[in-house]
């Protein structure tokens, strides 16, 4: 290929339409919002008001966050042209590792810095156990399907198999029986001021750690991806890893890094499981949310923005099942179980359209 | 570099197949195995309390015991032939959702004994107990070599709900329950009925989870009721019912655990925690591989309730003395009461 080809069509990914507008995905989320809010309460008589609203708003967020975690992961590995299927599998072993080290170095630390900052200093630790051992994964994943150009799809099932079968067997080895009281999850940490501005503060700044995390990425990934050198890179060598190539872009490399960084990024939704949510672990408890993830993503057209909403709206299906099982025990519960899945499907097709994934995506590069 | 990895691909199996043989050798002892929900063994549940019991009779009558953990409803089947083939004697299933798997293996292995918790199979179409309750009913042979170990979780919700109704302040008691099946089915309703006894303005809210390994999900329903103004949370549905304790626990409310006395098993949740709503798993494991053991074992139905002490209210621990002497004497006389038949939970198959 020649240098000028190729550059012609870097250019033209360069301001391709697959880029997102933050402002479109925001009124696109409060005009669905609205809707389903006069849905249910045509459901359930009117009973939702504006404290419900709010409740409701809150724990979407909550609920969205692990999805939004990987959904993230999944956009910066098939941005670079690798598909990863085996982020379910990394945020179970991260759920596994962060719940152990919290339990651990607690217990280690306790007697000697006390109570409430060993709980601080453990829970962080934690987090990075959680964040290294996805990382380890994702570098499996990196190497078997970059290197070794095996099918990513084989790659990232085997990940998540052997992740079940790890997490199972420490967990009954080491994490089943009788073990000392750990310190828990994260507490909510209010952000000074903006937690006091009525409805929007309760819902957006009155959370923990992780979740703010997972904002703050949103926009860092949408900021790297579309104004950076580094995402220029990564988009071409997505779209277009020969003409990459031949401009001098080692692809290999790019590959390699977007889909280490992923890890870290699943290992944060792994971690929100038993540091943010629950102070349990137990077997599977990831419970499919990696692939819902993957689901957000491709709604979000691979976008950062688009992939969050696509994570809210899930969640918002999930909070609203309970609001309306509260509120009618008379519908079987299997109905609104349905919801999000039903919301997903109708969003899916009805709104969203056509979702196009980067051209080389899933495909390993031969040079 | 392909042809490599494959080949060492092929050697972990054929290792990992090897291991699996040799942990099968055995020397004619009575072997026994049990094939747990996918909650698995370390459920600090119902699955954790069975094996539990396998344990014990294991130990005592000197048998070979082996669990096989079910990670996906497709388990099932896959797991009770494993056992066949490594010829064990009596296999045992753990939950309702294995009832069709463990009905359709007993007919395939008649030499084999099955005992399973939680789902009522009766022995041939003609026994007199099938008559009002056809849907059990097998035709085809029936399951004369199944034994199924029931227990009236309603009578324990009842007692549960009782406590709940008397310690709330704000009169709502809610649930957060797992999948809708008739174990957890029967919790939440006599949970219900318990607490309106109670008191009768009491609110009863619940929500059905359709997972039992889900508890992020479960704290979030927790929350949702608590909003609401629950303020006694009954936990019903394994680790999903956990993170409902978990909500409880962190708005400084009350919780009730269900199973096994799970002050002991969830100590995280302790100064919420009021009492247990307890099915005394191990002991109808052990009682029934007892009979095996005496080559008495029987098939049908086996049910363990408040009148025999198979089901019933685990200790208050730390709660004992927060909880008023008038509660506990409702407690008492509604346990009378279920026991006489004087009072009913309202529970219709």
């Amino acid at each position: 290929m020649s240098t000028t080809t190729a550059r012609s069509i870097v250019k033209d990914i360069q301001v391709s339409g697959l880029r997102g507008r933050w402002w479109v995905t925001a009124l696109f989320g409060v005009l669905l919002l609205v809707a389903v809010w006069m849905l249910l309460n045509l459901v359930i008589g009117g009973k939702c008001g504006a404290d419900c609203v709010q409740g409701t708003l809150a724990q979407t967020l909550r609920v969205a966050t692990p999805i939004a975690f990987a959904a993230f992961c999944g956009v910066l590995c098939e941005r670079a042209g690798v598909v990863n299927i085996g982020i379910e599998g990394q945020m179970l072993m991260a759920a596994m590792a962060g719940y152990a080290v919290n339990l651990f170095a607690f217990q280690a630390l306790k007697d000697s810095i006390g109570i409430e900052a060993a709980g601080n200093l453990s829970r962080w630790l934690a987090v990075l156990a959680g964040i290294l051992s996805a990382l380890i994964l994702a570098a499996l994943h990196a190497v078997v399907s970059i290197e070794f150009k095996t099918n990513q799809i084989i790659s990232g099932t085997v990940i998540n198999i052997l992740s079940v079968g790890i997490t199972g067997f420490l967990y009954r080895q080491f994490l089943a029986e009788n073990l000392p009281p750990g310190p828990g999850t994260f507490p909510i940490a209010p952000i000074p001021v903006l937690s006091q501005i009525p409805v929007i503060g309760p819902i957006l700044f009155q959370q923990k750690p992780l979740t703010y995390l997972m904002l703050i990425l949103a926009f860092a990934i949408h900021y790297v991806l579309y104004y950076t050198p580094w995402g220029l890179r990564t988009r071409a060598v997505g779209e277009h890893p020969r003409a990459a190539d031949t401009l001098g872009i080692n692809v290999y490399r790019i590959r390699y890094i977007n889909v280490l960084v992923g890890g870290l990024v699943a290992g944060l939704g792994g971690a929100w499981f038993t540091l943010e949510a629950v102070d349990v672990f137990n077997p599977l408890m990831t419970n499919g949310l990696g692939f819902i993830g993957l689901a957000a993503m491709i709604f979000g057209k691979w976008n950062p923005f688009g992939a969050l909403l696509g994570a809210l709206i899930f969640g918002l299906g999930n909070s609203i099942t309970s609001t309306v099982s509260i509120f009618r025990p008379d519908i079987p519960s299997q109905l609104p179980q349905m919801l999000p899945y039903l919301l997903t499907i109708i969003v899916l097709t009805g709104v969203v359209g056509r979702a196009t994934p980067p051209a080389a995506d899933g495909e390993p590069y031969e040079k | 570099m392909r042809k490599s990895l494959l080949s060492f691909t092929a050697l972990l199996l054929t290792t990992s197949v090897l291991a699996a043989c040799a942990g099968s050798a055995s020397g004619g002892k009575l072997k026994v195995g049990l094939v747990t929900d996918t909650g698995g063994v370390n459920d600090k549940s119902f699955n954790q309390s069975a094996w539990a019991g396998v344990q014990q009779a294991a130990k005592e009558f000197g048998w070979e015991a082996k669990f096989i953990e079910s990670k996906q409803p497709t388990d099932y089947e896959k797991n009770i032939d494993q056992f066949a083939t490594e010829k064990y004697d009596v296999i045992v299933t753990v939950g309702f959702l294995m009832g069709d798997a463990t009905a359709a293996k007993a007919i395939q292995y008649p030499n084999i004994k099955f005992a399973i918790i939680d789902n009522a199979y009766y022995p041939t179409k003609d026994a007199k107990v099938c008559d009002d309750t056809k849907k059990d009913c097998y035709d085809d042979g029936g399951l004369k070599n199944t034994t199924s170990l029931m227990f009236q979780e309603d009578q324990v919700g009842f007692l549960a709900g009782v406590v709940a109704g008397g310690m709330s302040k704000t009169g709502t008691v809610c649930t957060v329950a797992g999948m809708e099946i008739p174990p957890v089915v029967k919790f939440v309703v006599g949970y219900e009925a318990g607490s309106k006894w109670m008191r009768s303005d009491a609110k009863a809210l619940h929500v059905y989870v359709p997972s039992f390994t889900d508890p992020a999900k479960g704290k979030e329903v927790g929350n949702s009721m608590i909003d609401q103004g629950c303020d006694v949370v009954f936990g019903a549905g394994g680790n999903t019912g956990n993170g409902g304790l978990l909500a409880a626990k962190e708005k400084g409310l009350m919780a009730i655990g269900v199973d096994v006395d799970q002050y002991n098993t969830y100590p995280e949740v302790k100064d919420a925690l009021l009492t247990s709503a307890a099915k005394n798993v191990d002991v109808a494991v052990y009682e029934y591989l007892k009979t095996v053991n005496a080559k008495a074992s029987k098939a049908g139905v086996i049910t363990a309730n408040i009148q025999n002490g198979g089901v019933g209210l685990a200790p208050y621990h730390d709660w004992d003395s927060k909880v008023p002497d008038t509660v506990k004497a409702k407690v008492k006389e509604a346990t009378d009461g279920l026991k006489s038949g004087s009072i009913t939970t309202g529970y219709q198959p």
